[in-house]
């Protein structure tokens, strides 16, 4: 069904219209995962009997509590987790390691702190090879810092950066390999609230430039609602999927007032009694 | 120093404002931020050997014990530049005993850097190699390094190997512990980082691990020097004929105190200065890792 591989096949995923068949991106069947504990020599199960499809172009957020296993759902689509039972297949092909195709945005920005801006985003070609040209690379490395106003800190290090723009660093590095898949593990939550709500009308506008598929980790309601074009629950662990919700909000949701539409708190409600149990239960410190 | 309320022409009106100023120096306020640290220093050593100078000149401590200022001072730059009258008794000058110590603590130190580093990283990488090497280590480095200098003595006699080896035990130990926990703490979302990003296990270790390790590999060696002093030192008051532990015993023996005041004051100017090097080579190869200044 489709032959392209690496790093030309974005075009083509640009030129994909809307009114389409929805092609699948992501596809995981019956997908359990967990982790070693070394320290306790026990396995623990994250994620239990996962079946969830997300498609091309698609804006997806997990949404639930902290330890839900929602991290290692995408850590597993990345490929430096591999399924215990069931199947996760990326593009018709079975997640077997990492590969150029995926990228992730970490919450914590997990930027190397010895390397300029531009060198952080220009590690990824460092790793693998791409084919493409030294010029190629560096008029890449260029665009993608464009796009994220991060023109004029090429040379500056990651600790002289606020939390936002270390973030922008983040998401350039990760767009600017252009993958077909986009990964984001919460990563505006150690962001300040009101940079967060920049920084989430500013992923809009990234992605909706490159036409990725994205799935993003959340905890907070609003962020699922105001991004996805679904919305995951998952429940506590082992994480299982509690229900699947479309949000049928126009876009671009950061020029128009989304929240104030009716159907705004309407989805907002009905997401909440879904993780109401949960949140309490969690607020007590119950397991 | 000036009133901060009041405004002058040259008074800053923005951060890039009181940079300009501070690096084109003309304003008092400028000079005094810059070189106001150093000049309070500078006063205040200068207070305390006047001090101790007159209350040697006092006479109220025996002159055996506790020598002028002056009389000290002299003695070192006689001792450092050659000119000190030949003695009878300690053969040698001060820069003589000063080179022979620095020359087996390089020595000694460059040995521990060569041996602690690489076995530090391959017990923080390598879980095998961990298990079987951490109890010697940890062994080794509880054990007061000191302990062992009969026994070397017994072994090499009172030569500069005994010496060097006593030097090297005592650093090696703080180099390959702090290697090994360097490698331990690399921060595993910078690991899971890279390996998305398609890094192999050994770009890794060479683009992770290593450039993360590499301010605790310093740290170790700044510890490393420090212990390495303290054993020279003991070294060569246990024996031998050379270096500045030899002459603070001869000293003591002769009753000079003049020339033990003074190797005492050249071993605080060695170890301060071995600090502010390594100092500015942390912050020069990890001024991400730049902590409060002292």
């Amino acid at each position: 069904m489709n032959f392209t591989t690496g790093a030309n096949s974005v075009p083509d995923t640009n030129k994909v219209p809307a009114s389409l068949e929805p092609q699948p991106m992501i596809v995981a069947k019956n997908l359990t995962v967990g982790y070693k504990l070394h320290r306790e020599r026990k396995l623990l199960t994250a994620l239990r009997d996962i079946t969830l499809t997300v498609n091309r172009g698609e804006f997806v957020c997990l949404l639930g509590p902290s330890g839900c296993g929602k991290t290692t759902f995408i850590n597993a689509i990345s490929g430096i987790v591999l399924p215990w039972e069931g199947t996760i297949e990326v593009d018709g092909k079975p997640v077997a390691g990492p590969g150029p195709d995926r990228a992730m945005v970490f919450q914590d920005y997990a930027l190397m702190p010895w390397r300029t801006v531009e060198s952080n985003v220009r590690m990824p070609f460092e790793f693998q090879n791409l084919g493409l040209s030294k010029q190629q690379i560096d008029e890449r490395v260029e665009w993608y810092l464009d796009l994220v106003d991060l023109k004029g800190f090429e040379k500056s290090y990651p600790y002289e950066l606020s939390g936002g723009m270390r973030q922008r660093v983040g998401i350039a590095r990760a767009l600017v390999t252009e993958p077909k898949i986009l990964l984001a593990d919460e990563p505006f939550a150690a962001i300040d609230a009101m940079t967060r709500e920049a920084m989430q009308s500013e992923l809009e506008r990234f992605v909706a430039k490159t036409a990725q598929t994205v799935v993003f980790i959340t905890h907070s309601i609003d962020e699922a609602i105001t991004l996805g074009d679904r919305i995951v629950v998952i429940s506590r662990r082992p994480g299982r999927i509690k229900d699947i919700l479309d949000v049928k909000l126009p876009r671009p949701r950061f020029d128009k007032d989304v929240k104030s539409l009716p159907e705004y708190a309407e989805l907002r409600e009905r997401i909440w009694n879904l993780v109401k149990d949960e949140a309490l239960s969690g607020a007590h410190g119950e397991e | 120093m000036a009133d901060f309320e009041t405004t002058t022409p040259n008074s800053p009106k923005s951060f890039e404002d009181a940079d300009r100023i501070r690096k084109a120096g003309f304003s008092v306020n400028g000079v005094w931020e810059q070189y106001g640290s150093h000049a309070v220093t500078v006063l205040n050593l200068v207070c305390f050997f006047i001090l101790w100078e007159l209350f040697a000149r006092s006479g109220y401590i025996n002159k055996v014990f506790f020598p002028t200022a002056s009389g000290m001072f002299t003695t070192l730059w006689e001792g450092l530049t050659r000119s000190a009258p030949p003695d009878a008794i300690i053969s040698g000058q001060i820069i003589d005993h000063l080179l022979y110590t620095l020359r087996t603590l390089s020595v000694g130190v460059t040995l521990a850097i060569v041996i602690g580093v690489p076995a530090g990283l391959l017990m923080g990488g390598n879980r095998y190699v961990e298990k079987i090497l951490s109890p010697y280590v940890w062994g080794m480095a509880s054990l007061p390094r000191i302990a062992l200098v009969p026994l070397f003595i017994l072994f090499m006699g009172f030569t500069v190997k005994m010496q060097i080896t006593i030097v090297t035990l005592s650093a090696l130990f703080p180099i390959i512990i702090n290697a090994w926990a360097g490698v331990k703490t690399t921060e595993k979302s910078l690991i899971a980082a890279a390996r998305v990003f398609g890094a192999s296990r050994i770009n890794i270790y060479a683009y992770v691990v290593l450039p993360y390790t590499l301010p605790f590999i310093i740290a170790g060696i700044q510890q490393g020097i420090g212990r390495g002093m303290v054993a020279v030192i003991i070294a060569e008051i246990f024996g031998g004929s050379n270096g500045l532990g030899f002459l603070i015993t001869r000293s003591a023996d002769t009753f000079n105190s003049e020339l033990m005041y003074a190797v005492l004051l050249l071993l605080v100017i060695i170890s301060l200065s071995f600090i502010k090097i390594t100092k500015l080579i942390e912050v020069y190869v990890a001024p991400w890792r730049q902590q409060a200044v002292m």
